[in-house]
């Protein structure tokens, strides 16, 4: 397979994964672009790490009493699984329908929402809605436990259009409300124990209880409603569908696709004033969701065989998340083979870099793009890269050294160095200047020798050293 | 979907819960393991806690059966006397406290009032070496017996650290093992493995020799799913921690099943306590349906333990009373629940 097509499948890794090594992007050459997407939307196996071996090491990922365990399993999951994109996709609609611990204090039912939202995110968006309202960590988060029948609560109403499906200016303050009626009665069981017990953080004497979704027949509004020109005795089922068939909806969500997937558009509260960076992509997209009758597989699927995302022009135009980078980078180090201590570090060097899963800073999620690159961010995101990746021991580094020994007895040069660190850290392409740079470090840091297949100490800790270089440039922290 | 309730009946019956859940002092925080002193007047419960968590809610509380406390010994670190992944504990002829620790591969010793006094063990797969120390018990010859996990056998070393002899490895035949866990040790010194990997227990002569396996992976009656712990009373009824079921069951001697428990946990007097001085939380709970009929999102027992606050929820390892009174110890609700015979 021409390399063009590898960096072109490096690319779609990237985007639609965590990154690949050089090893899986030639296992993917072998089916070809279109089958490495078919393979990613494919998710029946995900995880050969078992949750019971994490919950025997790790009790608290099973129980959740403190805020991030849930968290550090996710974690787990995104650097172990076998099928990134479900990952991703739990990503991306996690950080649409951010829900936060600060407010909820019960780590369970935010593990839960996450699980919920792996079961249903690449299927029919209407099924994820209503989910999405059904879930009880949801329910906390926007006070639907307080939307009665005779008084209601619009939080998760109005959320539900302007954050969640259509965005701001396409519907009325009638609409939220008549939303809002149609949601009374969603709450939780056994809700006035479980908002106490969350109100105070209690986990006594127990430890936590899972929440459950609960239909109060009696405290449900089921007079007639006019919600978005349409009239009728309308639930919370029905307000989704109607929602669902909204053109407004479908834009909505396709520029989240093709801000999280292809390139970074601005905040999402800029969107009424800015228009999209490629509105053709959009309207693609908004197509490809009403042909497939709402499901987010097939738009997918769409999405990454299109012409406007294996365009060049998109390559590396995305700064990864926190979550991305620390996954990519503890997936090309091959060292998390098995639950280990080491494990709760690494979610808190992602809380340093600025993203904190299940705690958004506000209801409308991470901005991402350039907003996660600050001075402080940036050394984080450096260090962290260049400290894993630059460890002599793990799998991944030791793959390194076999590859360079391979090139035979001698000396290396160093533009050889740079070609195969480059290929092993993902087939990144630098730009002319970097490489540039790269290659003047790799010549100034002194010769690497082969001997007898074999790299020295002094010889390793060189290649680490470039490693590190490029963990920290601006591609490598870029998808 | 898993059933709910109590299947109970010819062998077990439920007694009492001690224990709650405290991140300090008085409490337990993600107890893993539970020995008994030689006169049964001491408890000792090992918190396993975790990486986040305050240093002093990794410990050892001591309390007796009734729930009076006697305080705390141990705290997350590694220098003497602390501790890293503890995993097992276990009490000698002399009243000596073993606590193995998965992660700093050894074995830290205590005095009966919790005073550090040595540890011993190092990391390795030679023989004496540690990888992984989970479970751990004292043969009828006062001989440590500790689950060597990640190395897939188990060894045998003196009260002074001293190898003895290992046995075991990596596979699934008889004999072999997978991550195995808790152990246990009956009258006639034979050694029964919770093989967690394996999905079953193995038993063992004394010195090692392989004399049967019971049980298969699976939910069914006499079926395991990662298996934590193990213990055999003094009639030869093998008790299993079915972890990964989330429920204990009772073997005959000759491995044949008798009777399978979830759980049915009351308040305990900590409870008590805690409730009697939180009268708003306590009244909420009071209204509240603690047993609710719901759709569970899948039939893993795991989900349905984690809405059902009175169902085991990771029962990890058992303990017997003088009495023949069974102390299962409950990782994920953070305490004990207490069987005696129905006779």
């Amino acid at each position: 397979m021409p390399e063009s097509q590898i960096e072109l499948i490096a690319h779609l890794a990237r985007r639609a994964g965590f990154g690949a090594t050089r090893e899986e992007l030639e296992e993917y050459g072998k089916i070809g672009y279109e089958g490495t997407v078919d393979k990613l939307l494919e998710t029946s196996s995900p995880q050969w790490m078992s949750e019971y071996l994490i919950r025997r090491y790790h009790p608290d990922e099973s129980s959740m009493l403190a805020g991030l365990s849930g968290l550090e399993a996710w974690l787990y999951r995104m650097i172990t699984t076998d099928a990134p994109l479900l990952e991703k996709m739990t990503l991306f609609w996690h950080g649409i329908f951010a829900t936060g611990y600060p407010k909820v204090l019960n780590a369970k039912p935010l593990s839960d929402q996450i699980r919920m939202f792996k079961k249903y995110a690449m299927g029919d968006f209407r099924d994820l809605l209503v989910e999405m309202a059904r879930d009880p960590a949801m329910i906390i988060w926007l006070d639907n436990q307080q939307n009665h029948k005779d008084s209601i609560n619009e939080n998760f109403g109005r959320e539900l259009l302007e954050l969640f499906s259509m965005g701001v200016g396409n519907y009325t303050e009638d609409d939220v409300k008549e939303c809002a009626r149609a949601f009374t009665g969603w709450t939780i069981g056994n809700c006035e124990y479980m908002e106490l017990r969350s109100a105070r953080d209690s986990d006594w004497p127990y430890g936590r209880i899972s929440w459950h979704y609960e239909f109060d027949a009696q405290d449900h509004d089921d007079g007639e409603k006019e919600f978005l020109g349409r009239k009728g005795n309308f639930n919370g089922e029905d307000i989704v569908e109607i929602i669902c068939e909204q053109e407004a909806t479908a834009r909505f969500i396709a520029r989240h696709i093709y801000h999280f997937f292809v390139a970074d558009e601005p905040p999402v509260p800029q969107w009424p004033y800015q228009p999209p960076r490629d509105p053709e992509a959009i309207n693609q997209i908004v197509q490809a969701y009403f042909d497939s009758n709402y499901d987010i597989k097939s738009v997918m699927k769409f999405v990454f065989n299109s012409d406007f995302f294996k365009s060049e022009d998109c390559w590396y135009e995305k700064v990864k998340s926190p979550a991305e980078l620390v996954t990519g980078v503890m997936r090309l180090t091959e060292s998390v083979d098995r639950p280990q201590y080491e494990h709760s570090s690494r979610q808190l060097r992602m809380q340093y870099m600025g993203q904190t899963l299940s705690n958004p800073p506000s209801v409308e999620g991470w901005d991402g793009g350039t907003t996660w690159i600050d001075t402080g961010a940036l050394v984080e995101r450096m260090n962290f890269a260049s400290e894993e990746l630059g460890k002599l021991e793990t799998p991944g580094s030791k793959e390194l050294f076999s590859k360079i020994a391979f090139e035979g007895n001698g000396e290396v040069e160093a533009d050889r160095i740079i070609d195969i660190c480059l290929k092993h850290l993902g087939t990144i392409n630098v730009k002319d200047d970097t490489r540039s740079k790269l290659v003047d470090y790799a010549s100034e840091n002194g010769v690497i020798r082969v001997i007898d297949q074999e790299i020295d100490d002094l010889g390793k800790e060189k290649i680490a050293g470039v490693v590190k270089l490029i963990a920290s440039t601006p591609e490598f922290q870029r998808a | 979907m898993a059933t709910k309730g109590l299947e109970q009946g010819q062998f077990l019956r439920y007694v009492r819960t001690v224990g709650m859940t405290t991140m300090r002092g008085r409490g337990f925080y993600y107890p893993i393991d539970s020995a008994m002193s030689n006169d049964g007047g001491r408890l000792y419960v090992l918190s396993r806690s975790f990486e986040r968590a305050v240093s002093d809610s990794m410990r050892v509380t001591m309390l007796n059966e009734d729930g009076e406390y006697f305080g705390v010994f141990g705290s997350a670190g590694i220098g003497d006397g602390q501790f890293r992944w503890p995993c097992g504990i276990a009490v000698n002829d002399q009243n000596r406290v073993f606590v193995t620790d998965e992660y700093l591969n050894r074995v830290s010793v205590f005095n009966e009032s919790g005073e550090f006094l040595k540890h011993w063990g190092s990391e390795g797969e030679m023989e004496g070496m540690l990888n992984g120390p989970s479970g751990i018990v004292f043969d009828r010859d006062n001989n440590v017996l500790i689950a060597d996990s990640r190395n897939h056998r188990i060894q045998k070393f003196t009260s002074d650290g001293e190898f003895v002899k290992s046995f075991g490895e990596y596979g699934s035949g008889d004999g072999c093992l997978n991550l195995p866990w808790g152990l246990g040790v009956n009258q006639e010194g034979e050694i029964f493995v919770a093989d967690w990997g394996n999905d079953r227990i193995q038993r063992f002569t004394p010195n090692g020799e392989f004399v049967a396996k019971y049980g298969s992976s699976g939910r069914e009656e006499g079926e395991f799913t990662r298996p934590a712990g193990v213990i055999v009373n003094q009639e030869g009824y093998i008790y299993v921690a079915d972890w990964g079921n989330e429920r204990v069951q009772v073997l005959s001697p000759d491995g044949e099943f008798v009777q399978k428990i979830r759980g049915q946990a009351t308040n305990s007097e900590w409870a008590e306590d805690f409730l009697g001085v939180n009268v708003e939380e306590a009244g909420a709970r009071k209204r509240a349906n603690l047993e609710p009929d719901i759709e569970y999102f899948n039939d893993d027992p795991h989900e349905e333990s984690s809405h059902i606050e009175k169902l085991f929820w990771g029962p990890v390892s058992l303990m017997l009373d003088a009495e023949d009174r069974l102390f299962i110890t409950e990782t994920n609700r953070h305490r004990i629940q207490v069987f005696e015979r129905d006779n």
